[in-house]
C-alpha cells in the first residue's frame, strides 16, 4: 500500500494529498510534512520533471530510437469480495480497463527512488500528475503496479471530480466521493 | 548502451569531472571535461540538488533520506553522495537497478587513490571565493584518475 497520494495539477500546484500511513508507525518519529512543505514538493516536482527531459543524453538524442512505452496491465482483484464486484463509476464492466496503456510521459521523471521510499509519478495528456509514494519496505509493488495503480485513480479523477459541478478547473480537490473511492482503490493494493 | 555519462560535483555545487560517451561502438568516443556541457552540469546539479532537499523533508526518522536514483523515460539517474560534500552521478540505461556499488568503487578506489592521496592535485577545487557556488571552473585534469576511470568503466559503456 502506498503512503501518500498526491495530484499536482497542470501549472505544478497541489490540489489533492492523502495520506495512508498505518497507524502503527513509531509516531514521534515520523515528522510530518506540514503542508507548506507539500506544496514545495509538488511544485518541486513539477519543475524538475521539466528539467530532466532537457538532460537526456546525447547518445539518446543520436539514436533515435523509439522505446517501448507500454505498460502491461495488472489486475487489481479484491480479496475480499471476490464475487460481486461494485460499480465503477461510469465505467462498465469490473475493471476500469483490462489492455495495456501507454505511458504518456515519455522524457520526465518515472520514479525517484530514495533510501526510505519511491515516489512514482505518472503524467496524463492533459499535463496533471499523479504522484504515489511507496515505502520501500513493501517489495511486491513496482513501477508496472503503481501506473496501474494512479491510472485507475485517474479514472476515478474523470468520474468524481470532472463530473463534479462545484469544482473550478485547477482548484484543490475537495470530494468526498473521490475521497472514498481512492480509499478503497488503495486498499485493494 | 549501459552508461552514458558520469559527473563529479563537488561540495561548492561545481561540476569538477564530467565524462559523456555518445558511441556505445567506440568506448573512448564522446567529450571528457568539455565545455559545452556547462549548462548540462549546472541543470543536472540543480535538478538532483533540489530532488534531495524534498525527499529529505519528507523523510521519516533519524537517518537521512538520501537520494539513490531518478528514473525518467528514457535513462536512470544514479546518485551517491559522500558526507565531504561530493555528488558523484551516473546517468545509464534501464539495464541495471542499482549502481551503488560501482559509484563507491570511484569514489574509494579511484578518487581517493588519484585526487585526494595525490599532493600536487589540489585538494579543494575551489581557489578563492569567487569560484564557490557554482562560479568554479577547475576540473580533474590528473592524468592517473581519467585513464582508470576509463579503463574501469569502460566494459560498462556495451553490457
Amino acid at each position: 500500500m502506498p503512503q501518500a497520494v498526491l495530484v499536482i495539477n497542470k501549472s505544478g500546484g497541489l490540489i489533492y494529498h492523502r495520506d495512508f500511513e498505518e497507524v502503527e508507525v513509531e509516531v514521534e518519529d515520523r515528522n510530518k510534512p506540514s503542508s507548506n512543505d507539500l506544496l514545495i514538493l509538488a511544485s518541486t516536482l513539477h519543475s524538475t520533471f521539466a528539467i530532466a527531459s532537457q538532460l537526456t543524453p546525447k547518445a539518446i538524442q543520436l539514436q533515435q530510437q523509439p522505446l517501448p512505452n507500454l505498460v502491461p496491465y495488472v489486475p487489481m482483484i479484491d480479496p475480499d469480495n471476490l464475487v460481486p464486484r461494485k460499480k465503477l463509476g461510469s465505467f462498465k464492466g469490473d475493471d476500469y480497463f483490462k489492455e495495456p496503456f501507454q505511458n504518456w510521459n515519455k522524457s520526465g521523471i518515472r520514479s525517484i527512488k530514495t533510501d526510505q521510499f519511491t515516489v512514482y509519478i505518472y503524467q496524463s495528456l492533459t499535463g496533471l500528475k499523479l504522484v504515489a509514494m511507496v515505502s520501500n519496505r513493501s517489495d511486491t509493488i513496482n513501477e508496472t503496479v503503481v501506473n496501474n495503480l494512479l491510472r485507475r485513480i485517474y479514472c476515478l479523477y474523470s468520474d468524481y471530480v470532472m463530473k463534479d459541478p462545484f469544482y473550478s478547473l485547477e482548484m484543490p480537490i475537495k470530494s468526498e466521493l473521490f475521497d472514498t473511492k481512492l480509499r478503497n482503490l488503495v486498499k485493494q493494493l | 548502451m549501459a552508461i552514458y555519462s558520469f559527473w563529479i560535483f563537488d561540495r561548492h555545487c561545481n561540476c569538477i569531472f564530467d565524462r559523456e560517451w555518445t558511441l556505445s561502438s567506440n568506448s573512448s568516443s564522446g567529450t571528457v571535461n568539455s565545455k559545452q556541457n556547462e549548462e548540462t552540469a549546472k541543470l543536472l546539479y540543480g535538478m538532483v540538488f533540489s530532488l534531495r532537499s524534498m525527499t529529505q523533508k519528507v523523510s521519516s526518522g533519524p537517518l537521512k533520506n538520501e537520494i539513490k536514483s531518478i528514473a525518467t523515460g528514457k535513462y536512470r539517474i544514479h546518485v551517491y553522495c559522500t558526507a565531504s560534500g561530493l555528488q558523484f552521478v551516473l546517468i545509464t540505461d534501464f539495464k541495471q537497478q542499482s549502481y551503488t556499488e560501482v559509484l563507491q568503487y570511484i569514489y574509494s578506489h579511484i578518487y581517493v587513490k588519484y585526487v585526494a592521496h595525490n599532493l600536487f592535485s589540489a585538494y579543494d577545487f575551489a581557489d578563492n571565493k569567487n569560484e564557490t557556488r557554482g562560479q568554479g571552473f577547475r576540473k580533474i585534469a590528473n592524468r592517473n584518475f581519467v585513464q582508470s576511470l576509463e579503463s574501469f568503466l569502460s566494459p560498462m559503456i556495451v553490457q
